[in-house]
């Protein structure tokens, strides 16, 4: 069973054969749900282009999935608009809109075999027979699944079900296919190694998926864009580098880059910099320049892996090092500072890792320092 | 060799004890069974073999299967037929709305399906009788609504029976449709309308192939049951009604010939061993078409 799982797929571009890009820009106009008195997604907008891959990442109840069935047409918005190829979608039933879906539980048909399930979504739509079966075999291929055409879901391990589930979505070359944390169910080796395939596949044929998950990491390697959503709302919708080094609000800085979080107050700007007094240290931490007033009250954040340990002294604070944790690559340490509430997570290469009961003095370059103004002064 | 593992393997099997435990568990079941199942059937079976002076015979099949007593077969295997496709039919509408409902009210309406089995098919019958008299609820509302052609025999006929018999399956029907359709997930439906089938596709190509086996199960069910049908029949029939349980019970109670009841009964036993037969040959038929088409 294990060899199936092991296909590379297969990355021969598109020679006109295959079915090529065929996606239209998504809209998405201050779309607005709610259910009773709880919102679960207020008034997100957003655009997207035409080959492009898009996660909606957010934990469960963050209103991603709301969202991606909105779009689908299994749920109605109360407001707001769905536009696919400039044409309004917001009220249609889900089978007009075109649309491709893949579902966290598959949801083959289970009295079809692959090669019907792949079928079914051509032969709603009249093509001939002998198309039909040249372009079910060639997205099989595509999907590493060439000889499964015969057998039944039920044989079949969930990684090739997922996989048939993929084809079937994108068989008709829909403008937009629609993925509901596909991979949910799987492993985490076989969900790394279909992350892959998957990209390459949506590089290979240009289509446009939009992706709903709440693992980060699969944020990261699939998308061009993610909208990191919380309470209904999009915290923000950017690239995974603007995400991880330019996040905008703290939510975004603690869930994507699990960022260390100081607060203090900006004491003065220099013309690259703005300079912050920390309030648990005294130190003074340099920051790329913000648009922030003198002496808002801010929170700080950096990310483990942007601070380093240096001489003690050095840098904008220094404390003893807690703990140190060899996790392979990377050194894990927690360095106490100030007067002891504060402890400041370092992610260090192995090689010249801090040792547990050694002072050490932190630094961060000013770029990776992220300043936004503390909420609870708002 | 051969022989000597064949002499060891059943004192093994013997030898262990959860084995031993096992069979002392299973001992009563087979018991009754032998007694009230096994025995009884080729008892039967011995019974229309039989001929007056103790020879065997097969004349009591001949007769069975000759002048009225075919016909009277005839006549049940097509009610019974009748019978399954309308429980089917009605039985399918029925499960199908159910199944739609919510948990509570599905639970209210199950209910209301199954609590009438609980009363005595007898007591039904006549219900039926009283409703569907020329003097009946049924046809007093359609004279009162002035429908032309009133009263209806409903009563002493074919169609009687058949009223009759279908509500008498109608609750192994609902269950056993009910039980299918509830096992069908829905999101397979959303799935295939997410890819473009409209609601008459999604019916015809997910939905009807999903709850099939439960269909064929239902139908044979309401056949098999149907042939063996006594009460009902015999009540709301008429002469030309006469269905071959009525037939046995004729021959037992009143002209006291056994040989040819049991012929009957043995014949009653291979049709439905038949009807079985034929379901599980048209379901891997059915499969093994699939198969060759995918390929």
């Amino acid at each position: 069973m294990a060899e199936f799982d092991v296909v590379t797929p297969s990355v021969k571009v598109a020679d006109g054969t295959l079915p090529t890009a065929t996606g239209k820009a998504l809209s998405v106009v201050a779309l607005r749900k709610t259910y009773g008195d709880v919102v679960a997604v207020d008034e997100a907008s957003m655009e997207i282009a035409a080959g492009e891959f898009v996660t909606f990442l957010g934990a469960s109840g963050s209103g991603k999935t709301t969202t991606l069935m909105m779009i689908a047409g299994f749920c109605e918005p109360d407001s707001g608009t769905i536009t696919v190829g400039g044409r309004d979608m917001t009220r249609l039933a889900p089978q007009k809109r075109g649309l491709g879906f893949v579902f966290q539980q598959y949801l083959l048909f289970p009295h079809m075999t692959v090669s019907e399930n792949v079928a079914f979504p051509l032969t709603l739509r009249g093509v001939p027979k002998d198309e039909i079966r040249r372009r079910v075999g060639e997205t099989l291929e595509i999907a590493g699944l060439s000889g499964f055409g015969g057998r039944k879901p039920r044989e079949l391990s969930g990684g090739q079900q997922q996989r048939v589930a993929l084809c079937r979505a994108l068989v008709y070359r829909p403008p937009v296919i629609l993925m509901d944390e596909p991979l949910g169910a799987l492993d985490k080796k076989l969900r790394d190694q279909l992350q892959v395939e998957i990209k390459a596949i949506q590089q290979e044929l240009g289509l446009t998926v939009i992706y709903v998950t709440h693992d980060q990491e699969e944020a990261l390697v699939l998308s061009d864009r993610i909208a990191v959503m919380r309470n209904g709302l999009i915290e923000q919708f950017d690239t995974p580098r603007e995400l991880f080094e330019r996040p905008r609000t703290p939510f975004v800085a603690d869930f994507l880059g699990a960022a260390n979080f100081l607060s203090g107050h900006v004491e003065k700007h220099t013309d690259e910099h703005t300079l912050v007094r920390l309030d648990e240290t005294g130190g003074l931490l340099k920051a790329r320049r913000h648009e922030l007033a003198t002496g808002t009250q801010i929170k700080a954040a950096v990310q483990p892996g942007r601070l380093r340990a240096g001489a003690p002294g050095d840098g904008f604070c220094t404390g003893t090092v807690e703990t140190a944790t060899y996790v392979g690559t990377l050194v894990r340490a927690g360095v106490r500072v100030g007067s002891g509430d504060v402890l400041l997570r370092l992610e260090v290469p192995a090689g010249r890792g801090p040792v547990a009961g050694e002072r050490v003095g932190v630094t961060a370059d000013p770029e990776d320092v992220n300043l936004f103004a503390d909420e609870r002064e708002r | 060799m051969a022989a000597l593992t064949a002499t060891a393997r059943p004192r093994k099997l013997l030898a262990s004890r959860r084995t031993r435990v096992g069979i002392l568990y299973a001992l009563p079941v087979v018991v009754y069974l032998l007694v009230l199942f096994v025995y009884p059937i080729f008892g039967t079976l011995f019974l229309s073999l039989k001929n007056a002076d103790g020879s065997l015979t097969l004349h009591w099949y001949v007769d069975a299967l000759t002048g009225v007593n075919l016909s009277v077969l005839i006549t049940t295997l097509r009610i019974s037929a009748e019978t399954a496709l309308l429980s089917l039919v009605f039985g399918f509408v029925l499960a199908n709305a159910i199944s739609r409902l919510k948990p509570l009210w599905a639970g209210l309406a199950m209910l209301v399906v199954v609590v009438p089995h609980f009363i005595s098919a007898l007591v039904r019958t006549y219900g039926w009788i009283i409703l569907l008299g020329d003097k009946g609820l049924v046809n007093e509302t359609l004279a009162g609504l002035s429908v032309p052609g009133t009263p209806y025999r409903l009563l002493y006929n074919e169609l009687g029976v058949v009223i009759g018999t279908t509500s008498m399956m109608l609750p192994y029907t609902v269950l056993l449709l009910y039980g299918v359709m509830r096992g069908v997930d829905r999101r397979l439906l959303a799935a295939a309308a997410s890819m473009g089938a409209g609601r008459v596709t999604i019916f015809r190509r997910v939905y009807l192939p999903l709850v099939a086996p439960g269909l064929a199960s239902a139908g044979l069910l309401s056949f098999i049951l149907s042939l063996g049908y006594y009460i009902t029949p015999a009540l709301m029939g008429g002469p030309n009604q006469t269905m071959i349980a009525t037939l046995i019970n004729q021959q037992v109670t009143k002209e006291n010939q056994w040989n040819g009841a049991a012929a009957q009964g043995v014949i009653l036993l291979l049709l439905t061993l038949a009807g079985l037969l034929l379901v599980k040959l048209v379901s891997s038929l059915g499969a093994s078409r699939k198969k060759r088409s995918a390929s």
